[in-house]
């Protein structure tokens, strides 16, 4: 998985491009855990991935709490059909900013 | 009739992408739907995950996938040899919780349920048996 990192001011935009998998999760945590102390709004970009499995929603939800806790706020950005389609059938279309 | 296709690996994390690799292939050859092709794609992932992280607690062990697609359905079937464990046994998790409410995991074989069209569970001759059916 390709990560890409945009920070203006308080606001990072993480581009993700590749498959959100078991094997790939762990580097979107390890790059948010060292990228979002100051960061205010949190942007993830998913116009080159559209493939999300749990292991991709449990770090979502997990930077979703970090996010909330330092009074900060986090959106999805160019969800696509089949990503939208997990997060409908989990609920997290309710819970999650998307743009 | 189309002939079932078998692949055999140890039961680890790192053969997660020829599992995938295998299914895809399988797909491929019949024409099926990006849709269709990734929901699959994902429900295989979650299940083979749980065999290569939990069904063989004492160390090395097996997994074995079956793959056919027959009168426009598909049909995959994961086999491990590990300690017997039903994954579809587990209740739903509540989907509609807050964000604040939810814990952060639970959320892999509900989504296979919703992925698929069928999923069945048997244990059988020492083995575990997930079979999945979607059709295409």
């Amino acid at each position: 998985m390709l990560l890409t990192k945009e920070k203006n001011g308080n606001e990072l935009t993480v581009h993700l491009s590749g498959e959100l998998n078991t094997l790939t999760a762990p580097e979107l945590s390890a790059l948010l855990d060292s990228a979002l102390k100051d960061v205010q709004r949190l942007t993830l970009d998913f116009a080159a991935c559209d493939y999300v499995s749990s292991a991709g929603l449990r770090v979502l939800l997990a930077t979703f709490k970090q996010m909330k806790a330092a009074k900060g706020t986090m959106c999805l950005s160019h969800v696509g059909e089949n990503f939208m389609d997990v997060l409908q059938n989990t609920g997290l279309d309710a819970v999650f900013e998307i743009q | 009739m189309a002939a079932e296709q078998v692949l055999r690996v140890p039961a680890q994390l790192s053969c997660m992408d020829e599992v995938l690799a295998f299914v895809s292939a399988i797909l491929d050859a019949h024409g099926c739907t990006p849709q269709a092709r990734t929901q699959l794609r994902m429900a295989m992932e979650e299940l083979y995950v749980n065999i290569a992280n939990y069904a063989y607690p004492a160390g090395d062990g097996w997994a074995e996938i079956r793959g056919v697609v027959e009168d426009g359905v598909a049909i995959f079937t994961l086999i491990d040899g590990g300690m017997p464990f039903d994954p579809l046994a587990k209740p739903d998790p509540d989907v509609l919780l807050s964000g604040e409410e939810r814990g952060i995991g639970g959320l892999g074989i509900y989504m296979v349920k919703s992925m698929v069209d069928a999923v069945e569970y048997v244990y059988r001759d020492g083995c575990n048996r997930l079979t999945l059916r979607k059709k295409l």
